[in-house]
């Protein structure tokens, strides 16, 4: 992600919001939302306060997550994702719980930020959520919460139920979501707020991944198997 | 290639004792078919499991529309499961099937038989192919269907890997059916018996085709060979991520050379 000079002035995003509610087509609307998660940026300073029109902007992208356009949700999630911690109360709030697409969409936002706030919602997709393209964004994200902006107290127990949902997610039937997880313990275990050396508990999951006798799937394996060379030398 | 789906309804999970006496008893059908299906999705090793799909792909239904299931349901289902157990006890019973007059059964055979690199099905597999694209090929009257199943045809021939120069002759004029789809087939059953870049470099074209549907067998077909110098290009598609994956999940398994396994890998995490 790439920050603009500080300074920079905010484009206005009023008319590309307007563009977004009018689109007609599901062509338009794609075009739409790429002009205008293009637009958004993250605060200058980092901090989440949000101008008004800002925060009209992300409502309107978690909005267009839930129209059953993939192409339109693509660029919204890339929006939001642009847009970093300054999206994750919107994005939350706007969660509609009985839309399943938009759920999924915004599981990947979610994971992509890398925000602690959206933990809940992580741990139960990878344990619950039907979809395993949905299960997969959650294994991801929980290896890539980024502990460094919490509060010190906090980033043990964090770290420690990140593990606990990733080890679950070891048992997915789908190989795909397994792998995720792989890739989930990983980044888990390299992050700097972790414990050191890396528990025993996370290092047994990924040797029980990387063995035939207990996972079938060769790619999963060997996935694990680069995880455990990489944990080991760092 | 075929995407994997459950039987409808019937999602309950079940054990493997409970999937053979599905199996075994033949006054429901759907509880045979969801049997069947469970068995070959779970690998099943039990000495009951192939005897039963065998007998069970022996089984012929009048079709009955009112139904909502598939002309041959059970035997299709377990031609599809006998694929995916790799027991060469299934050979004799699946060249039967190969010859059924249902060509949706003729279909499962055909991709069950190159599952398990058959070299006893190459000869019926170019019998049916030998009449090519303007009769094997042409569409079915009143059907979008062609006359034979071709696609899966000319991939089992591709799967099982016998590189002679009649079964070539064979594939090769499928390259130019009007079908993408039967093209996509042809061209990576090409570089699977041959191994020539050229037809790798065909597929990867097929990656920027306008119809979705093309492009997504086109990925598949790479991922069935495992053709590596595809990487970049499979990760740049327009299609979901979950069919990449798949695809760069072949180039792991199935592939080799250049570039090398860590970089597969590697691609494959950004696309979670």
């Amino acid at each position: 992600m790439t920050l603009p000079p500080s300074g920079m002035p905010q484009p206005d995003l009023s008319p590309l919001v307007a563009a977004v509610d009018g689109a007609h087509s599901a062509e338009s609307l794609v075009q739409a939302t790429r002009a205008l998660a293009l637009a958004l940026a993250p605060p200058p300073d980092g901090s989440s306060a949000l101008t008004p029109e800002m925060l009209t902007a992300i409502r309107t992208l978690v909005g267009v997550m839930g129209f059953n356009n993939p192409g339109a949700a693509v660029a919204a999630v890339d929006g939001l994702m642009a847009c970093g911690p300054a999206a994750v109360e919107p994005l939350l709030e706007g969660l509609d719980n009985h839309n399943y697409g938009a759920r999924a969409w915004a599981v990947r936002a979610l994971a992509g930020i890398g925000d602690g706030r959206g933990l809940d919602l992580l741990e139960e997709a990878l344990q619950g959520d039907i979809g395993p393209s949905v299960r997969r964004a959650a294994a991801r994200g929980l290896g890539q919460l980024r502990l460094g902006t919490l509060e010190p107290e906090s980033r043990a127990p964090v770290w420690e139920r990140c593990l606990g949902a990733l080890v679950r997610g070891s048992q997915d039937d789908e190989w795909v979501v397994r792998y995720a997880v792989v890739v989930g313990l990983e980044s888990l275990g390299r992050s700097p707020h972790g414990p050191r050396p890396t528990p025993a508990t996370l290092m047994a999951c990924l040797e029980r991944l990387a063995q035939a006798a207990q996972e079938a799937i060769p790619v999963v394996r060997l996935r694990a198997q680069l995880a455990l060379d990489r944990l080991a030398s760092p | 290639m075929e995407p994997e789906t459950p039987p409808p309804g019937n999602a309950e999970p079940i054990s493997e004792a409970e999937a053979l006496r599905r199996l075994r008893q033949s006054e429901d059908q759907s509880l045979q078919y969801y049997g069947a299906w469970w068995l070959g999705r779970m690998r099943s090793r039990h000495p009951d499991t192939v005897p039963l799909l065998c007998q069970a792909l022996r089984q012929r239904q009048p079709r009955d529309a009112g139904a909502g299931v598939e002309h041959n349901a059970v035997a299709r289902n377990a031609a599809r499961a006998l694929g995916k157990l790799a027991d060469q006890r299934a050979i004799g019973d699946l060249l039967e099937a190969l010859e059924d007059e249902d060509d949706g059964l003729r279909e499962a055979a055909a991709r069950a038989l190159g599952d398990l690199g058959a070299e006893l099905a190459v000869l019926p597999l170019c019998r049916r192919l030998a009449s090519g694209p303007s009769v094997a090929g042409a569409p079915q009257t009143n059907s979008p269907k062609l006359q034979e199943p071709c696609e899966a045809l000319i991939e089992a021939l591709g799967d099982i890997g016998v590189a002679t120069p009649a079964v070539l002759a064979v594939i090769e004029p499928f390259l130019d059916h009007d079908r993408p789809l039967i093209r996509s087939a042809a061209t990576r059953a090409m570089l699977q018996l041959s191994g020539e870049p050229q037809w790798g470099e065909r597929l990867v074209i097929l990656l920027s085709h306008p119809q979705l549907q093309v492009r997504r067998a086109a990925l598949m077909d790479l991922g069935a060979v495992g053709w590596r110098p595809a990487l970049g290009a499979i990760t740049a598609t327009l299609a979901e991520n979950s069919l990449k994956l798949i695809a760069l999940r072949g180039l792991v398994e199935q592939g080799q050379g250049e570039p090398d396994t860590e970089a597969v890998l590697l691609a494959m995490d950004e696309l979670l």
